[in-house]
């Protein structure tokens, strides 16, 4: 018996959470392992599903807003701007120019919130523990702002179907120009910390290469994608919310490692900015909600909503029967998609990269599970 | 030149020097049991039922819309119709602050600006059942735990 | 008595006093490091147990004690309880031959307190057979080569820790902690080796009074040999960016997952206590130990005012300081890059500089 263990040579099979400090949440990986070298690994979800699609079919379309922001908590914004757009695409909503210009504000600013929150967890997974403080020290400027425009910090509620629920506060526009203004100094500390960094570059670079088929074969979308090398930006493909009417690039990366992602994420981050001061100089004055029914009743039909959310192509498809309440909503999570790469991307690197490749992943697990 | 910066380890150099600035500049902390945060003007927390500032009597006129909005349908409202007026009178008013998501749609939707979040936001209890805010203490606050005081 | 007094009361009084001062060191090395790591991350860090948080090493040690002590059902009792002990026991007698001041700080001290109670033979005989090691418990002829052995020893036990807990995380760390550990030893024997050839002894004390007569602290005659030491004894005590073996954000708190309460406590002093050891013998070879600044200067002479043994401690200190700085600032390395530079930078790196230096010296030596 005791020989047959001892020559038995088996590869180490290792669970990487539930309850582990860089899955980022509740994501399970079974990692099989030689040495600590990844043969193969296994995803395990579902640790936090609510059951969000199927309480909204049981919601009507106003109360169904609130549930989404639980989806990506780190970006509830964009979650909240995905699905109002479906339901006023549905019902042909007008919303006025006042209440885009803020939605598009705040949803970049819920952008760079989103990113700096993926750069503090990225970092400290490879062990770099101030850049996490630092950067919370900026996100939680960009949550008072959230908590001024729209009463919550996290869970915002943000936007309701057909505009806001209320103007901007007064005093507003001079802190967001102010955070907007200091923002790209602070981006610039964290690349003093971090990018030319020669333990960074070598913990980063050639880390999780996809090359842009397979990337593209996968079904990512967002910085994993565009890491790559592809320009795939759904607010420049199929401007929505008024995007057409910005400037702002999208940063492409050529080798498609954890250091391109990380490197176009910092000047998304950037670019957010741009865009969120363009927002606060054209902000026109006027009403900031539409002529919206007590009740909206959409039409019987479907519409699928894209936008483009921190972590990539946030999908809302609406089906209606014409009642009250949605016969369907199917959310596109971003990383539910790109997490399914992860198997492809682990292989054959050590068990540190695999830390580092969920944290360039930018899984968020109230997204995968919903 | 890049060699050169290589051996002299500039780019660990250039991250300490950042980090020492840090050490000695001001630190961000809130001490929050202490020292209160001041919550923004339209934050959303724990919920009031609020009276006539002038009679004293609720302004709430049982329409029962907040608990029609609600998406966890947590608000019960209590109806009596006057047998003399033949108006409908609020006898009890439940809100259930444990499954409360403070989406705000109550306060939005109430017609006379009865119902209202406040900015309140300490809500913990030691139990299920205190969670469960009745009118009386919807109207007049509730007697929580001072973490401040207990708290150094 | 004589030989009572002076080699088995007056060295045990040493180790005992020096034992209360190393715990009392590591505890407040725990608090300097939370506190340091908050003011460089914009905090405050611990404050709430006494006025700064000056009691929270002594509120964790109480904490540590009243803890479950618990032991994973299929592990190794035995090993599993000693290991933290082995790894302890290495890290505090690496003191032993640590010089802390000059041999013959104590004479007179010793001359009066003895007095009191023995004739003067007595005492005069006792203060001649431990002049020579005042301010040290013991002065080997081989202190170096003694630090270097035993401090290898502590290896053991977080292998055996990691081992013995019977978990899978744990044993990554061990065999990780395995690997790292031996092989930057080699790296960092080299270093001293050209400390060594330039001082021509083994011996810290006599390392220090070189240093003393020659009038360069030998970090100036040997930077690359310093800089070496330095990295590598980050290496040694687990310490960012070569914190592998317990690297949290992987292997969750990697030897001592399994470890709670007085047991882990122990561990953790054992890595504390091994950074105050290798930055005390890091400043006894390469800072002139107890020495002021520039020893040889003359009109510097007002820098005697402050006690060598507080020069020992401040320079020990600025050392913890940049350990802990550094531990702020920089990220992780992987397992296979730590070998990498441990094996094909470090190591030849301080095998050319032992050659560079033994030719340079013959060379000035033979004249």
């Amino acid at each position: 018996m005791i020989e047959e263990t001892v020559l038995d040579i088996r590869e180490l099979e290792i669970n990487m959470g539930p309850q582990h400090p860089s899955t980022h949440g509740v994501l399970r990986v079974k990692l099989y392992l030689d040495g600590e070298r990844v043969t193969d690994c296994e995803c395990i979800i579902g640790y936090l599903h609510r059951g969000v699609e199927k309480i909204s079919e049981n919601r009507s379309y106003i109360k169904c807003v609130p549930y989404y922001d639980r989806t990506d908590y780190v970006a509830a914004v964009s979650n909240a701007l995905g699905y109002v757009l479906g339901v006023e695409a549905l019902m042909e909503i007008e919303v006025p120019e006042r209440a885009r210009c803020i939605r598009i504000m705040m949803t970049e600013l819920n952008r760079i919130a989103s990113h700096l929150l993926w750069l503090a967890t990225h970092a400290l997974d490879i062990g770099a523990m101030t850049v996490f403080l630092y950067c919370f020290r900026e996100r939680e400027e960009i949550l008072k702002l959230f908590e001024a425009l729209f009463g919550a910090r996290l869970t915002t509620h943000a936007f309701r179907i057909g505009g806001l629920w209320k103007d901007l506060p007064a005093g507003f526009d001079e802190t967001c120009r102010d955070f907007i203004d200091q923002f790209p100094d602070r981006v610039d500390e964290y690349e003093q910390l971090l990018t030319k960094n020669r333990i960074w570059l070598e913990r980063t670079k050639g880390v999780g290469v996809i090359s842009a088929e397979e990337a593209i074969d996968y079904g990512l979308s967002g910085p994993p994608l565009r890491g790559s090398g592809v320009a795939y930006d759904l607010r420049k493909l199929r401007p929505y919310a008024g995007y057409e009417d910005y400037e702002f690039e999208v940063p492409v990366g050529q080798n498609g490692d954890t250091y391109d992602r990380y490197l176009i994420r910092l000047e998304e981050m950037r670019q957010s900015g741009q865009i969120a001061r363009q927002a606060l100089d054209r902000m026109p004055d006027g009403p900031i909600r539409g002529k919206v029914p007590k009740i909206p009743k959409p039409p019987v039909g479907e519409y699928y909503s894209g936008i483009e959310g921190p972590r990539g192509e946030l999908g809302y498809y609406i089906v209606s029967d014409g009642s009250a309440q949605p016969f369907r909503v199917r959310i596109r999570p971003p990383t539910f998609i790109s997490l399914q790469a992860l198997k492809r991307l682990v292989q054959n690197h050590l068990v540190a990269d695999v830390v580092a490749i969920i944290g360039t992943l930018d899984i968020v697990l109230g997204e995968i599970d919903r | 030149m890049k060699f050169l910066e290589r051996i002299f380890l500039v780019d660990i150099l250039k991250g300490l020097l950042l980090t020492l600035q840090y050490t000695y500049s001001r630190t961000y902390t809130e001490q929050y049991p202490t020292e209160k945060p001041k919550v923004a003007e339209r934050y959303r927390g724990a919920p009031r039922l609020n009276n006539d500032p002038e009679t004293g009597e609720t302004l709430c006129i049982a329409c029962d819309l907040c608990a029609q909005i609600c998406p966890e349908d947590l608000i019960v409202v209590g109806v009596q119709r006057d047998p003399e007026s033949r108006k409908k009178v609020l006898t009890t008013y439940t809100f259930d602050t444990s499954r409360c998501l403070f989406c705000g749609l109550c306060q939005e939707v109430c017609p006379t600006n009865a119902i209202e979040l406040t900015q309140d936001f300490e809500l913990a209890a030691y139990d299920r059942k205190t969670m469960l805010w009745d009118r009386e203490r919807l109207e007049k606050g509730w007697d929580r735990i001072d973490y401040g005081k207990t708290y150094r | 008595m004589e030989f009572l007094l002076s080699y088995v009361v007056i060295p045990g009084v040493k180790i005992v006093v020096l034992v209360l001062v190393l715990s009392g060191a590591v505890a407040y090395l725990t608090l300097l490091e939370r506190k340091l790591i908050a003011f460089i991350q914009v905090r405050l860090g611990p404050n709430r147990v006494g006025p700064y948080g000056l009691l929270q090493p002594i509120a964790d040690g109480i904490k540590f004690l009243l803890k479950e002590d618990i032991v994973p059902s299929r592990a190794d009792k035995l090993l599993f309880t000693i290991a933290p002990a082995i790894s302890l026991v290495p890290a505090f007698i690496v003191f032993a031959v640590i010089p802390f001041g000059p041999p013959d700080m104590f004479a007179g001290l010793l001359t009066t307190v003895l007095s009191w109670f023995f004739e003067a033979a007595t005492v005069q005989a006792v203060v001649a057979n431990t002049i020579a090691t005042g301010g040290i418990i013991t002065d080997f002829n081989i202190g170096v080569l003694f630090i270097l052995s035993v401090s290898s020893v502590g290896i053991l036990g977080i292998i055996l820790g990691g081992w013995a807990s019977n978990s899978k995380y744990p044993m990554l760390g061990a065999l990780r902690s395995a690997a790292q550990m031996v092989s930057y030893e080699v790296a960092l024997g080299f270093s001293i080796i050209g400390v060594l050839l330039v001082a021509n002894s083994l011996s810290l004390v006599e390392i220090v009074q070189r240093q003393q007569s020659s009038g360069v602290w030998y970090f100036a005659a040997q930077p690359v040999a310093f800089l070496l030491f330095f990295i590598c004894g980050l290496a040694e005590t687990n310490r960012l960016p070569f914190d592998l073996p317990e690297a949290e954000t992987e292997l969750v708190g990697g030897f001592h997952t399994e470890y709670s309460g007085f047991r882990f406590s122990l561990f953790f002093i054992a890595e504390y206590a091994n950074m105050i050891a290798v930055s005390a013998v890091a400043v006894t070879l390469f800072w002139g130990g107890w020495l002021r600044p520039f020893p040889s200067v003359q009109w510097l002479w007002f820098l005697d005012i402050v006690p060598p043994v507080l020069w020992f401690v401040l320079k020990v200190f600025v050392f913890l300081y940049v350990f802990i700085w550094i531990r702020g600032t920089l990220p992780r390395f992987r397992f296979d890059q730590l070998m990498q530079y441990g094996w094909k930078v470090f190591l030849p790196v301080a095998l050319g500089n032992v050659i560079v230096t033994a030719v340079l010296l013959l060379l000035v030596r033979t004249g």
